[in-house]
């Protein structure tokens, strides 16, 4: 990539488009670094104030429903999430790894829009690893404060007889 | 299996019984742990409940408005199929061919003209008569059915049904009264507080495995005890609370149960002192969840209906829904939500109980401590099945009360589940 001549505007797109899909790859990472370590005060600041994040079955999803297994509208909401988790609510002990497949990324007017699939994994004390969440997210990604921060994430789970409980997010 | 004759009138002898379980205690105050982790246990709920003289909730009339609409569902452990079969008759049919026993639907629902088996192309139509059998007559003068061949004896077994201001519900049993008696009074009070007779309208559904046994779920609906105390949410944000004014009531047989109650505002008092887990300076960043509206007559704002065996009937303030049980075993069982609102609901009332609905299905701030917890009970059941649970809250009796603390609703589902088994 370094040795490249950028002077036909095919090779500057393709850099541009390099560069970008570096910097939403990084904030995957990031993403999911926090989610799996449990960091999740850090959670909420992946995305704007104003934001949508629905975790919703499939069957739902292409049925035109609205109700989400989880839903915030705000950053103010994702944080209510997370007080719940780590306030009020009550759960066995638990680990979830998640295992996001291969990223399509498409710049457009209203920001950057991603899909990709995700597997995510729980494991409870002293037992066998399964499934928890099987699904797709459609993502939109903006510039926020100098950062590229999720202005709406859908996971539409295929995995719609849940193993129990969706205790963290996706 | 037997269409059963009421359960009064059975004559139960002690070989008749599984072997080795004995409730010894009187009453219902003492739970033995075997009752549910008994797999010979559970195979006679099946017969004497599930497949007895009781209503099970099958689905909302909204969900199948046009004649060939269809959805499946489970009933006990029997696959049905819940189809709308002409502009003002739903049908309820087993979904099983009468030929192989195939389960020859697949689909969650759909629309449909006919009940089609992939397997040899039997067809039924859309009350399970059989209209067609290939090659029934033969080919080319070999083969075909016995001339004896009656298509009317062969038909998809039809359950009775009734549709109940916008609830399917049906019975496998002939002995079962209409929906209405089966209720009581009492409780076709409470039932059409809510479902009044409005056009009704789905908003999505939540489905999860509860590793549990599924009495364990209708308990936990008439156990108002642990509600102001596992539910942290709850108690902190004031919407359910012991020292609130609510009320236990229970049905004449024991079996139904509802829980009663109005919520108030976060605040600390001597009640919550009681609790350890208490978060009294909790404070919501995006409080719209809590965004409640009165739009029942009176000034109660939960209202949570257990109709024995099959479904809980939730008014958690805004949020409406009904949660289906079925059983996969003595160790666990099926758990779908349907959230719905009134057809005539406002977009803003809409979004409300789509945004309350955080509190309750697998996700919920709420209902994912029960899920939780009953999976933990069965964990500890499993291994001491001679052990017994205490419910003792509240005494003994089996009443109405007008308080939370207590456990007389789940005193009085298994004085009823006791009749019905001859246990």
């Amino acid at each position: 990539m370094s040795t490249l001549k950028m002077d036909r505007p095919d090779d500057v797109a393709a850099a541009a488009d390099a560069a970008l899909r570096a910097r939403v790859r990084d904030f995957y990472d990031a993403y999911y670094d926090a989610l799996d370590d449990v960091r999740l005060e850090d959670w909420p600041d992946f995305f704007t104030e104003e934001c949508l994040y629905r975790v919703i079955p499939r069957e739902n999803h292409e049925r035109g429903y609205r109700l989400c297994t989880m839903q915030a509208e705000s950053r103010g909401m994702l944080q209510d999430r997370v007080t719940g988790l780590l306030k009020t609510q009550m759960y066995a002990p638990r680990y979830y790894r998640r295992f996001p497949g291969p990223l399509r990324v498409t710049a457009g007017a209203d920001g950057i829009r991603t899909r990709h699939n995700l597997l995510m994994v729980q494991t409870l004390i002293d037992r066998q690893p399964t499934i928890v969440l099987c699904g797709v997210c459609h993502d939109r990604l903006v510039e926020d404060e100098g950062r590229l921060r999720l202005a709406e994430r859908v996971v539409v789970f295929d995995s719609e007889m849940i193993a129990n409980s969706l205790i963290y997010p996706a | 299996m037997s269409t059963a004759s009421s359960p009064a009138s059975r004559d139960f002898t002690q070989q008749d019984r599984p072997a080795q379980k004995r409730w010894t205690a009187d009453g219902a105050s003492q739970v033995p742990y075997w009752v549910y982790s008994d797999e010979e246990t559970y195979r006679r709920e099946l017969e004497r409940i599930w497949y007895g003289p009781h209503w099970l909730y099958c689905a909302l009339e909204a969900e199948i408005p046009r004649v060939g609409d269809f959805k499946t569902t489970t009933l006990g452990e029997k696959p049905v199929i819940v189809v709308r079969s002409a502009e003002d008759e739903i049908s309820v049919v087993e979904n099983r061919c009468a030929h192989r026993g195939v389960k020859f639907c697949q689909s969650r629902s759909g629309h449909t003209k006919d009940l089609l088996c992939p397997y040899h192309q039997w067809a039924y139509d859309l009350r399970g008569e059989l209209i067609g059998v290939p090659f029934r007559r033969g080919v080319r003068r070999q083969g075909g059915m016995p001339a004896d061949f009656d298509t009317a004896k062969h038909g998809l077994r039809r359950l009775r049904v009734e549709v109940v201001n916008g609830v399917v519900w049906a019975t496998f049993s002939d002995d079962t009264p209409p929906f209405r008696e089966y209720l009581g009074e009492k409780f076709w009070k409470h039932y059409t507080r809510v479902y009044d007779g409005r056009k009704l309208e789905v908003l999505g559904y939540n489905r999860q495995h509860i590793p549990g046994n599924w009495k364990l779920m209708m308990e936990n609906i008439k156990d108002p005890y642990h509600a102001g105390l596992l539910h942290v949410f709850f108690v902190t944000f004031g919407l359910f609370r012991a020292d609130q004014k609510s009320a236990v009531d229970i049905d004449e047989t024991g079996r139904h149960g509802v829980l009663i109650s109005r919520k108030g505002a976060q605040e600390v008092n001597d009640v919550t002192a009681d609790m350890r887990n208490f978060q009294g300076d909790l404070k919501l960043a995006d409080p719209r969840i809590l965004d409640v509206v009165n739009e029942f007559p009176g000034d109660e704002t939960v209202g949570m209906i257990t109709i024995f065996p099959s479904v809980i009937l939730q008014q958690q303030v805004n949020s409406l829904t009904t949660r289906q049980i079925v059983p996969t075993g003595a160790g666990g069982f099926d758990f779908h939500w349907t959230h719905w609102c009134y057809a005539d609901d406002t977009p803003e009332m809409k979004l409300r109980r789509t945004r309350q609905a955080n509190l309750f299905g697998p996700a919920g701030f709420v209902s994912a401590d029960d899920g939780e917890v009953i999976e933990m009970c069965q964990q500890g059941f499993a291994a001491s099945p001679d052990a017994e649970a205490l419910v003792t809250m509240g005494g003994h009796d089996i009443a109405p009360t007008d308080h939370m603390v207590t456990e007389t609703a789940i005193r009085g589902m298994y004085r009823y589940w006791r009749e019905v088994m001859g246990l």
